[in-house]
C-alpha cells in the first residue's frame, strides 16, 4: 500500500486515524531533523482526525505558545484560539508545533532561538515567513494542512516558497481571537495545504461557511508587461503561462502601485507592531533578536498623523483597486515573489549589502493586499531552473476567497505542480 | 513634502518613549524613515483625502466592494 501521509486531505479523511498518525510521525521523524519545521510534536496528539499542526501563535489553553521568541519560549496561554476550537470541533488532530519567525516578523523563516526553518526542496533556501513551518511541513508531507497568519504575507510566502497552496484570508473574515496580534488591522489567519480543495476544507472547519461552488468560466485581469518588465525572467515565464492556462484572454490593466501600497502597509504595520511590544521593548529588547528588534525600532518614530492618514486612506485605496485593476474581472492575477527563492545565507544576518534589498524584494508583491484587506491565493505554477518552486498568485474583491478556491481548483485540475513531493 | 529625517531627531523621540538604541542604528532609521515615508507620501489620493475620510470607512468599502 502506498505512503497515506501522500494523500490528499480530502480523500485521507476515509483512512483510519491511526494509519494516518504512524505515517505522519514516520515522515516527521525522517524529515524533522532536515527542515527543523516543529518546534513541539505532541505525545499524545489532541483529537483522532486527520492530523494537522499549527504556527505556534494560536493559543491552546494550559499549552506552551512560543510565538518563535525567547521572550515567549515558556508561556503557557490561558485560553484555546477560536481557530484551533473550530479545527477541533471539525474533528482534526493537533500533531504539534510548528516553527516560525520571531513574533510573526519576519519574511524569511529565520530563526535564532529555534533554528531555521528550512526549505524542503533544498535546505539551503529559505521556506518564507513567517509561517516557515506550516509551508515546510505541508511541502514535506508531515501533516495534512496547517494554519498560518498573514500580515505582510507570511502565508503566501511560505506557500510560494515552498510549493504548497496558501490563502491569505479577507480581513475580518476568520475571528483572531487567541492569536498573537502583529498588527491587528492587517492580521488576518489562512490555511496552508496541499491544493485548493484542501485549503477549502480546512477554510470551512474555521469559517463555518459553505463548501466552495463551482465555476465554470473565471475573467481575470492582469498586467503582462508590468510582470515581464519587473519579475525574475523564470518567475514571468511562469506566471504568464500559468494566467493563459486560467483564461485563455486575460484583461490587461495598468497594474496597482504595488510599491506605494507596501509603503502605507509598512506604516501602519511597524506603528502597530511596535506598540504591542513597547514594553518589552523597553524592559528587555536585548531578548530579541537583532532583525527583530531594529524592525521594531522603527516604528517608535512614525507620527501619528501619518499612521492615521494611512489607514483613512484605506478606503479610497481599495476601491480604486476593484474599479481599476478588477474592473468587470473576477481576479487579479500576479507573481507571488517576483524573484526565484533566495538562499538562507544571502537573506539571513550574514547576508550584507544587497540583503535588505532582496527582502524589499520578496514581499514587494505580498504587502499590498495586506493594505487593502483583500483575500489571495498562492498556487504553485512550476519550478526554477535550481529546482525551487515558482508560484502564481490570484487576489480577489473582499470576501471572494470561494471563488479563489474555485480557480486555484480549476487551475490544478490542469496542472500537476501541486502533486509534486519533495524527496 | 515631507520633511528631512536626523538621527538626532530619531534618537529624541525614541528616547522619550523608553527605547533605547544601539550605536549607529539611529542614522539607520534616519535613513529608512526617510524612504518609507516618502514612498508613502506619494500616493495622488493623500492629496484628496476628504476630511469625513475616517479608518472605520474601509469596512464599509469592503461591504461595497464584495
Amino acid at each position: 500500500m502506498s505512503d497515506p501521509a501522500l494523500l490528499s486531505l480530502a480523500e485521507a479523511r476515509s483512512v483510519p486515524p491511526r494509519e494516518l498518525l504512524q505515517a505522519c510521525r514516520a515522515r516527521i521523524e525522517q524529515w524533522q531533523p532536515r527542515i527543523n519545521a516543529f518546534v513541539e510534536v505532541e505525545a499524545n496528539p489532541r483529537g483522532a482526525g486527520v492530523p494537522l499542526a499549527h504556527k505556534d501563535m494560536f493559543y491552546r489553553a494550559g499549552r506552551v505558545s512560543g510565538c518563535g521568541s525567547k521572550i515567549r519560549r515558556e508561556w503557557v496561554a490561558n485560553e484555546t484560539a477560536v481557530v484551533l476550537e473550530r479545527l477541533d470541533a471539525a474533528g482534526f488532530a493537533d500533531l504539534g508545533r510548528l516553527n516560525m519567525s520571531e513574533f510573526a516578523y519576519g519574511p524569511t523563516g529565520h530563526n535564532e532561538h529555534f533554528g531555521d526553518c528550512r526549505n524542503p526542496w533544498n535546505p539551503d533556501y529559505i521556506t518564507g515567513g513567517s509561517s516557515s513551518g506550516s509551508g515546510a511541513a505541508v511541502a514535506a508531507r508531515l501533516v495534512f494542512g496547517a494554519l498560518g497568519s498573514d500580515t505582510g504575507g507570511s502565508v503566501r510566502l511560505p506557500a510560494a516558497a515552498c510549493g504548497i497552496t496558501g490563502l491569505k484570508t479577507t480581513w475580518g473574515r476568520v475571528p483572531l481571537r487567541g492569536a498573537m496580534p502583529l498588527s491587528p488591522s492587517l492580521d488576518t489567519i489562512g490555511p496552508l495545504a496541499r491544493s485548493a480543495e484542501d485549503c477549502a476544507i480546512l477554510l470551512q472547519a474555521i469559517t463555518g461557511d459553505d463548501a466552495v461552488p463551482e465555476k465554470k468560466e473565471i475573467r481575470i485581469a492582469m498586467s503582462s508587461a508590468w510582470i515581464e518588465r519587473n519579475a525574475e525572467p523564470e518567475v514571468a515565464a511562469a506566471v504568464l503561462a500559468a494566467a493563459k492556462a486560467l483564461d485563455r484572454s486575460p484583461a490587461e490593466v495598468e497594474p496597482p502601485d504595488f510599491d506605494t501600497l507596501s509603503a502605507h502597509c509598512l506604516v501602519v504595520m511597524q506603528a502597530e507592531a511596535s506598540a504591542q511590544h513597547a514594553q518589552w521593548m523597553r524592559e528587555r529588547p536585548g531578548d530579541y533578536s537583532s532583525a527583530v528588534r531594529a524592525r521594531l525600532e522603527a516604528g517608535y518614530a512614525i507620527p501619528a498623523s501619518t499612521y492615521l492618514e494611512v489607514l483613512r486612506l484605506r478606503h479610497a485605496a481599495l476601491e480604486r483597486f476593484c474599479a481599476r485593476a478588477l474592473g468587470s474581472a473576477d481576479l487579479y492575477v500576479l507573481p507571488g515573489i517576483a524573484v526565484r527563492v533566495p538562499t538562507r545565507e544571502e537573506t539571513g544576518p550574514k547576508g550584507g549589502e544587497r540583503m535588505p534589498r532582496m527582502l524589499a524584494d520578496l514581499t514587494r508583491l505580498t504587502r499590498w493586499v495586506n493594505y487593502l484587506g483583500v483575500p489571495s491565493l498562492v498556487v504553485p505554477c512550476g519550478f526554477d531552473s535550481r529546482g525551487l518552486p515558482l508560484s502564481l498568485q490570484l487576489v480577489g474583491r473582499p470576501f471572494s476567497e470561494a471563488l479563489l478556491l474555485a480557480a486555484g481548483r480549476a487551475y490544478q485540475r490542469e496542472t500537476d505542480w501541486h502533486s509534486r513531493v519533495p524527496a | 513634502m515631507v520633511k528631512q529625517w536626523s538621527a538626532g531627531v530619531v534618537e529624541t523621540l525614541l528616547a522619550a518613549q523608553g527605547i533605547a538604541l544601539a550605536p549607529g542604528r539611529a542614522e539607520r532609521l534616519a535613513r529608512g524613515y526617510q524612504a518609507l515615508l516618502e514612498a508613502s507620501a506619494v500616493d495622488p489620493l493623500l492629496a484628496r483625502l476628504e476630511l469625513d475620510a475616517v479608518p472605520t470607512a474601509f469596512v464599509l468599502a469592503m461591504q461595497k466592494c464584495r
